[in-house]
């Protein structure tokens, strides 16, 4: 796909201009992964019972007052769980997409600016990484490197590493014959400067978007991996290892698996509508 | 002597032509592609910690003789130099020969042959469906006034957001615990597909129809899209034959990288359904420690990728030709 | 959701059902059998291999009890029995067998059963080519047949071996067509032929194998309940890996039986009146985790004796389990022949004891999380948790480590893929290491508790001994167990060496293993064969 085709495929979703997004369903976006942070930061605050609390006798309880989401196989409260296992999830999402965006930044960088021969050498480079889905690459990831939240960071950030390095190669040959660019080339002003000032900011604004849902992406794919077994392994309070540990039990009790997917849905969406939202304010500013 | 008049281009064969050579060019460069995958799966696996000949062995529960062991290292040629073992496996690649998986005791071709239908099935089954999805909701909605618009987009957007793994839990619990609508497990029958493509098909269905929606709506703005409504088509001739021709562009891009997501998806609900397929295969495989048939299968995965993403492209450029130029 | 949400279940009644003996079978109404049809099966692993020659794990075994036929069999009561051989002879020292066969059996390639074929199997067995590692494993003291005539063979061991008898009679060792047997091993492993009621037709790999009866088959052992070919006429052996789809499956009617019927949903089950249940205890010994006493701190008896005590496995298989599985106290499974129930409260949760043990052991001292120290080191544990262990299991030992924390105890759930374990298991590098062990014989307490089994049983380091123990004394108890063919003397023997595994306390044993299935209305006859409790559906009738 050449940078002509991305940039028909993204064009349409610049232009929005039938369908705006109403304010309510941003402020809603931005409310809950406000609260989801500082669920991350401070769980204190949102419940004071131990995720990892072992009481048998209350095991497998429905959702009540008391436990809010009910309770798992060894009596610990479900919200509980998912409040902690925020902190999981959202650390696992940020740290694989910087992880991911380090990677596509050095790519695309070295792509666009580093001439024919070694963008042709990278493209391919990115090709073999794209000839795995994601999955597959992952799976062979974590068999080398063993299981945990370690390798389920890296192994997510390589999976997004490819689609992030060509859209940054993109936006890098787009930004960088810009008039602004040859100005300070003109005033003498040192190549990394140039880079590091005008050309990144410039280019990586319009994929601050793409970062954004990019986070959401990533808890799913680590909740994925982790639900498979391969991440986050049981206790710990992860939603995908919460969503796997409630599989052999839909038929008796639908909340332990019912709730860790909710969350995870609402984050998704919460980060894809802010991300829009996000995109159209920076339309407004872009010329 | 024969008078060369400039000879009239025809630019259909033109087309065909540069399509063709750049479908060489893409295959050949597809081939690099697999060679650099096998070398990746193969070193990757061998990092892998554990003696894989206690995986040959039967695994845990097995409890083998030291003779028995022996002879399981040197039938599998695990007792060579590991450069060797890579030169004698890019050998037997390149005839075709993807070795004898070691937990299954069968070639790895056949495993792939067995398995991969159900996995091709559900693959196609789901893009199909996702398709289906996109064409109705989107051709129906586009352009009608925002509050449709609204709720078509909060739609799609929900529907993008859906974990394929939960949303296949949540599936089999309705429809096949609680209703008994659909079978809970099998390979065999059309019913036990439908829970498992649906459960691939609608969160792609999301990502798709968001796309092709916003570019359908452009496109029923553009003047030919006028001329044809003057010209008495009714609203749906003019959706359906004149403006989703222009408007799938960007969805049939986006299909190439959707196999991709597909197959990842196929792994998930293979388990969660208990299908056969490659995907579970893979899965299990990677956990046996089985590592002709995590080659084997991660090759036969990345080549149908790279295959239907030249696909995508070639498609693409046919039905655009106006790439054709910028390609260039 | 329209699938009923089960309350907690009530334990008392669920406990009513704990301690029974053998087989519980709700409705036991005999209709008369019906010719014909097709029984599907639904089981949770699917077997590496049809030749339960090779390797030979339990998936191998139930699947193979249909088309294979044993030497002998083995009654409820642990008593051999005719099969394949009518009588048999053994000589005063033990070391010879001479086998007197049936003449009228055949195997469905048409191949004729004789003395040639005993001997091509037990040599198949031991065959290292084979790697046959539970066969093979159980006939190490082989080391040939003699053909006398074609319907006498005699065997010759190079020990006594009591047990021989009891291990002949088991699935693992069936008798296959020796012609079958001279093709490759993938070959076989594909599709072995035997001379049982049902022939192979099929494997389907991921999905089922299918097997289709034998029309000649006319040599049932004393232990089935009718004679000549069985009555079904197809079987679908399925493989249903997620337990709630098989259950699930089951109730729809889709399946006529599954194995391994989750402990979730036997109550689901039990309230179903299209669904009987049954349930099971195969011999051996039960599930447990198995102490290092190579090394600190369980190279010290009161040490283990306390962590067994500290340990609330019964509270916790109440909630893991449901309550559906009884709390094993002992080191053999109470379907084990010459197991003896004194030693089921062995293990008994005694908190207040276990304080007292540690105290005596030294262990005073109390860190700041509450742990028990000795000359300030803390009083922890190391449990290895592989990848393919089932969750429940991860559960169990989960809510152990808590009760053994209020003892002042800390318990590690070391979790990492099957090939570390395996490799840690090697290097003697854990303290307690989970394990069962399935087997008609008592023997088996030879294997996992005598000095001739620390040794790694090959390159791969595996040791069938997982605890260390090495006690000239114990081995000498149980060499002399093998030595002697007289009931009662076998009896004390064995007597003996359950108390000595008890009282120095080897093992946390938790549950007893069971084959649990769940029947649904149109499969009738279906039984448990008593040596493994494996499935057996000769005498199994279908009315669709």
């Amino acid at each position: 796909m050449t940078d002509l085709t991305l940039d028909r495929t993204l064009a349409p979703l610049r232009r929005q201009r039938q369908w705006k997004l109403p304010p309510v369903g941003a402020s809603l976006a931005i409310l809950f992964l406000s609260a989801l942070l500082l669920a991350a930061l401070a769980p204190g605050l949102f419940t004071r019972i131990d995720p990892l609390a072992i009481v048998p006798r209350d095991a497998f309880q429905p959702p009540s007052w008391a436990h809010w989401l009910g309770t798992d196989q060894s009596g610990r409260d479900i919200f509980a769980r998912i409040i902690h296992g925020a902190r999981q999830s959202l650390l696992i999402g940020v740290a694989a997409t910087a992880i991911a965006m380090a990677i596509a930044i050095t790519l695309g960088l070295l792509s666009g600016l580093g001439g024919a021969r070694v963008d042709r050498a990278l493209g391919w480079l990115l090709e073999v990484l794209f000839a795995f889905p994601s999955l597959v690459l992952a799976l062979l990831f974590v068999a080398v490197f063993g299981s945990g939240v370690g390798p389920l960071i890296v192994a997510t950030g390589l999976g997004g590493a490819p689609g992030y390095a060509r859209m940054v190669r993109g936006q890098v040959l787009a930004v960088r014959n810009a008039g602004y660019i040859e100005a300070a080339r003109a005033l003498g002003h040192p190549t990394s400067r140039i880079v590091l000032r005008q050309l990144l900011p410039n280019a990586m604004r319009p994929l601050l978007v793409t970062l954004t849902m990019g986070v959401g992406q990533a808890i799913v794919w680590a909740s994925a991996l982790s639900f498979l077994g391969l991440g986050a392994r049981p206790p710990a309070p992860e939603w995908g290892t919460m969503l796997s540990m409630g599989r052999d039990f839909i038929a008796n009790a639908w909340w332990l698996t019912f709730f860790p997917g909710l969350f995870i849905v609402l984050t998704t969406l919460a980060t894809t509508v802010t991300g829009r939202y996000l995109q159209q304010r920076l339309e407004g500013r872009l010329p | 002597m024969s008078t060369t008049t400039p000879a009239v281009i025809d630019p259909r064969r033109e087309r065909l032509v540069a399509l063709g050579r750049r479908a060489a060019i893409r295959l050949g460069g597809g081939v690099l592609v697999l060679w650099a995958v096998a070398t990746l799966t193969f070193f990757a696996l061998r990092l892998m910690p554990g003696d894989p000949v206690l995986a040959i062995l039967g695994g845990p529960s097995a409890n083998p003789t030291p003779e028995a062991i022996e002879a399981a290292r040197v039938e599998f040629g695990l007792d060579k130099p590991l450069a060797v073992q890579y030169l004698f496996y890019l050998g037997r690649l390149l005839q075709g020969d993807l070795g004898v998986s070691y937990s299954q005791h069968l070639p790895v071709t056949r495993v792939l042959v067995e398995q991969g239908g159900a996995t091709l099935e559900l693959t196609i089954a789901a893009l199909a469906l996702a398709w289906l999805l996109v064409l109705l909701l989107t051709v129906v909605t586009a352009g009608r006034g925002r509050v449709v618009g609204g709720i078509a987009s909060l739609a799609e957007t929900l529907s993008a957001a859906l974990p394929h793994f939960w949303l296949g839990v949540v599936l089999l619990a309705v429809f096949a615990f609680g209703l008994r609508w659909f079978p809970p497990a099998g390979s065999d029958s059309v019913a036990s597909l439908v829970l498992p493509a649906f459960s691939l098909a609608i969160p792609l269905a999301g990502f798709i129809a968001q796309v092709t929606r916003e570019s359908l709506e452009l496109t029923l703005e553009q003047p030919f899209v006028l001329t044809a409504r003057t010209r008495g088509l009714s609203d749906l001739a003019v959706r359906f034959r004149h403006a989703l021709r222009h408007a799938l562009l960007p969805g049939v891009s986006l299909s190439g990288w959707a196999i991709g997501a597909l197959i990842s998806g196929a792994v998930v609900c293979e388990v969660i359904f208990s299908r056969k397929g490659i995907g579970r295969q893979l899965y299990q495989a990677v956990q046996a420690q089985d590592m002709p048939l995590v080659i084997g299968i991660s090759l036969v995965v990345a080549a149908g990728y790279v295959l239907a993403n030249i696909l995508v492209d070639l498609l693409y450029q046919w039905i655009d030709p106006r790439q054709q130029e910028a390609a260039a | 959701m329209n699938s009923p949400i089960l309350p907690l279940i009530p334990l008392c009644a669920a406990l009513a059902l704990l301690g029974c003996e053998k087989a519980e079978q709700h409705s036991a109404q005999s209709t008369t059998p019906q010719q014909g049809g097709t029984l599907v099966y639904a089981t949770d692993r699917e077997p590496t291999c049809l030749d339960p020659h090779v390797a030979g794990d339990m998936p191998q075994v139930f699947v193979a009890q249909q088309y294979l036929d044993s030497l002998v069999s083995m009654d409820s009561q642990g008593q051999i029995g005719p099969w394949l051989a009518t009588r048999w002879e053994v000589s005063p020292d033990g070391l010879r067998y001479t086998f007197h066969l049936r003449r009228d059996v055949h195997f469905t390639d048409g191949t004729p059963f004789n003395a040639e074929a005993v001997k091509a199997n037990l040599d198949h067995m031991a065959n290292p080519k084979t790697q046959s590692s539970t066969a093979g494993g159980y006939i190490r003291q082989y080391r040939a047949t003699k053909v006398i005539d074609p319907y006498t063979a005699e065997v010759t061991l190079a020990t006594p071996y009591a047990a021989f008898l009891e291990v002949l009679a088991q699935g693992f060792l069936g008798i296959q067509s020796p012609t079958a047997l001279l093709r490759s091993r993938d070959q076989n492993c594909e599709s072995p032929v035997g001379s049982g009621p049902f022939k192979v037709v099929r494997w389907d790999r991921q999905n089922q194998v299918e097997l289709v009866r034998n029309p000649d088959y006319n040599w049932a052992p004393p232990t089935a309940q009718h004679q000549g070919p069985a009555y079904v006429e197809r079987i679908v052996w399925k493989f249903i890996q997620e337990p709630s789809v098989r259950f699930a499956s089951l109730q729809a009617g889709e399946v006529d039986v599954i194995e391994a019927l989750p402990p979730e949903s036997h109550e689901a089950a039990r309230r179903n009146p299209d669904v009987d249940l049954i349930i099971a205890q195969p011999p051996g010994n039960p599930t447990n985790g198995t102490f290092n006493l190579r090394r600190a701190p369980f190279d010290d008896t009161r040490v283990r004796e306390a962590f067994v005590r500290s340990a609330d496995v019964e509270g916790a298989l109440k909630s893991v389990y449901f309550g559906e599985f009884p709390r094993a106290g002992g080191p053999l499974s109470m379907a084990t022949p010459f197991y003896s129930g004194d030693f089921e409260h062995s293990q008994d949760y005694d908190p207040a004891r276990a304080a007292k043990l540690l105290d005596e052991a030294g262990w005073t001292g109390r860190d700041s999380e509450g742990y028990r120290t000795r000359n300030g080191q803390r009083l922890r544990a190391v449990v290895l948790i592989g990848a393919r262990t089932p969750p429940s299991e991860l559960t169990l030992w989960e809510q152990v480590q808590a009760t053994t924390r209020q003892a002042g105890l800390e318990l590690v759930l070391d979790q990492m893929s099957d090939a570390q374990v395996t490799a840690r298991q090697a290097a003697w590098d854990y303290d307690i290491r989970i394990g069962y062990w399935n087997t008609n014989t008592p023997d088996v307490l030879r294997i996992i508790f005598t000095s001739a089994f620390v040794q790694p049983a090959g390159v791969g380091g595996y040791h069938q001994n997982s605890s260390g123990y090495a006690d000239p004394g114990y081995d000498a108890l149980l060499d002399s167990a093998l030595a002697t063919q007289d009931a009662e003397q076998r009896r004390q023997h064995y007597f003996k060496a359950q108390q000595q595994a008890a009282a120095h306390y080897l093992q946390l044993t938790t549950y007893p293993q069971s084959t649990r299935l769940g029947i649904y209305k149109t499969a009738h006859g279906v039984r448990l064969e008593p040596s493994l409790a494996v499935t057996y559906l000769y005498d199994a009738w279908v009315n669709k």
